[in-house]
């Protein structure tokens, strides 16, 4: 009983529920105005993202004609759970450890697919040919990354499970035991092609610009949220918020994990490094690369983490 | 009790903006990419960010002098932005027609189809006013929240 309340509690205040969305927000903030000071511009105050969740409070929610009324209003819903849920199962060194029973990396893969596949379903529920053109695209580049995200998990599940004598470990728990131990797989040159396969996937997960080709806003007008207004599109900016804490979080779980033991120096150091992540992944790379078509980011996906990420669960087998 | 006027205020610092062109000679939009896109006049600052559906707007700026063929899609995009909305019309086209005043093909005055709520003469209208309309627009949106 007293597990099930924990979890419960771990879902909805932290590190899910309010805890991961003021987190993502304000992460969201910092990155805009970064963006602009790398523009040389002054950017807007730090607290903006918490502006425009509240300004979409007051707005209206308008369902279009053509629209699958039940459908359209709540699969943001299923997306803004899913991703709380997600938000539950990362681990924080030293100060948060998910329950045995859901912090298991298979589970939180599976909820990463959510939000995709909630932005297709409410895509072609909206009836909108950009939304049906952002589900084709989102569909695309799904297909493109889950590969290389599926082996890269099982590289570090492997290389894990042979490091503690069995054959792979899915628990989240056991990948940052076994680093605290034998040192973070980011300094293991055997890991290395999956690290790389990682930097490749984060930014096409969370849509950021060399990758936001479904929800490109000058070719087909943020494509499966473009009916969507007021607080349902709230949901989907919260949505994105926890789902980009959650990807961020895994990274940091899978190869940099080490923290100092306090509970305090624990959460600092995770802060930071979810900062550090989210500019050099997200910031810069948004600001200095244009979007690609998706076939070349269908290509670009197939080639390079494919490649990487085969390459280092071949690699982590061998060795 | 004194919250919703609270958030009310908070709301009004994240004005997003959505730009129809009406039949502009594109003058008015440069302008305006320009009062977004150049680091000098930023209109980030203000919490303005340009959207690419009406559907997420609340500010809409409106260039041009309303061509005949335009007026039904301008008409049908104006009534998809979500209330509450403020409309900008930008340049002097909007206001008379402008150069294209006399024309068989004009509309304008634009004020006759839709509500504006704040006028931004200029032709094209600098930056700086086009910021300065923005700002009214916030005021203004403020009341209707
Ligand atoms: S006001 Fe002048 S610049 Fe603006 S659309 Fe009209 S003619 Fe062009």
């Amino acid at each position: 009983m007293s597990n099930q309340i924990a979890i419960l509690l771990a879902v909805l205040l932290f590190p899910g529920g309010v805890f991961a969305l003021a987190l993502g927000l304000a992460l969201k903030g910092v990155d805009r105005r970064v963006a602009a000071r790398l523009q040389s511009r002054v950017g807007p105050p730090l607290m903006q993202p918490f502006f425009d969740i509240i300004k979409l409070g007051f707005k209206r929610t308008m369902v279009p004609a053509a629209a699958n009324e039940t459908v359209f209003l709540y699969t943001p819903l299923v997306g803004v759970v899913s991703m709380l849920i997600a938000a539950a199962l990362v681990p924080i060194t030293s100060v948060y450890a998910p329950d045995a029973a859901i912090g298991n990396l298979l589970v939180l893969l599976y909820l990463l697919m959510i939000p995709g596949i909630v932005l297709m379903i409410a895509g072609s529920a909206s009836g909108s040919p950009y939304g049906a053109i952002g589900f084709s695209r989102e569909m695309a580049l799904m297909i493109a990354y889950e590969g290389p995200l599926v082996l890269i998990a099982a590289a570090v599940a492997i290389r894990t499970g042979m490091g503690m004598g069995g054959w792979a470990t899915f628990s989240l728990n056991d990948i940052i035991a076994y680093q605290q131990t034998h040192g973070a797989f980011l300094f293991d040159p055997v890991m290395w092609p999956a690290v790389a396969a990682f930097c490749f996937f984060y930014p096409a997960n969370l849509g950021i610009v060399p990758f936001d080709i479904p929800e490109a806003e000058t070719e087909v007008l943020e494509g499966p949220i473009i009916e969507y207004s007021g607080p349902t599109l709230a949901l989907f900016k919260v949505m994105s918020a926890v789902k980009k804490v959650v990807v961020l979080g895994l990274g940091i779980a899978l190869f940099f994990p080490l923290a100092p033991e306090s509970l305090v120096g624990g959460l600092l150091v995770w802060l930071i490094k979810m900062a550090v992540l989210m500019l050099i992944g997200i910031t810069v790379v948004r600001l200095s690369t244009g979007r690609m078509r998706i076939d070349q980011a269908f290509v670009f996906f197939l080639k390079w983490p494919l490649l990487l990420a085969v390459a280092s669960l071949a690699v982590v087998v061998v060795v | 009790m004194g919250l919703i006027p609270d958030f009310k205020k908070i709301a009004t610092r994240s004005p997003w903006l959505y730009r129809i062109n009406a039949g502009s000679c594109n003058g008015c939009d440069v302008e305006m990419a320009t009062t977004a896109l150049i680091p000098r006049y930023d209109v980030e600052r203000l919490g303005c960010q340009y959207c690419g559906s009406p559907k997420h707007a609340d500010i809409v700026l409106i260039s041009g002098p309303l061509t005949v063929r335009v007026k039904d899609a301008v008409l049908r995009m104006f009534d998809e932005i979500p209330e509450p909305k403020v409309t900008v019309a930008v340049g002097v086209c909007p206001i008379s027609g402008g150069i294209f005043r006399e024309s068989y093909a004009v509309l304008a005055p634009i004020d006759q189809y839709i509500p504006i709520d704040v006028n931004v003469p200029g032709c094209p209208p600098r930056p700086q006013a086009i910021i300065a309309g923005v700002a009214k627009a916030i005021e203004i949106w403020r009341e209707r929240l």
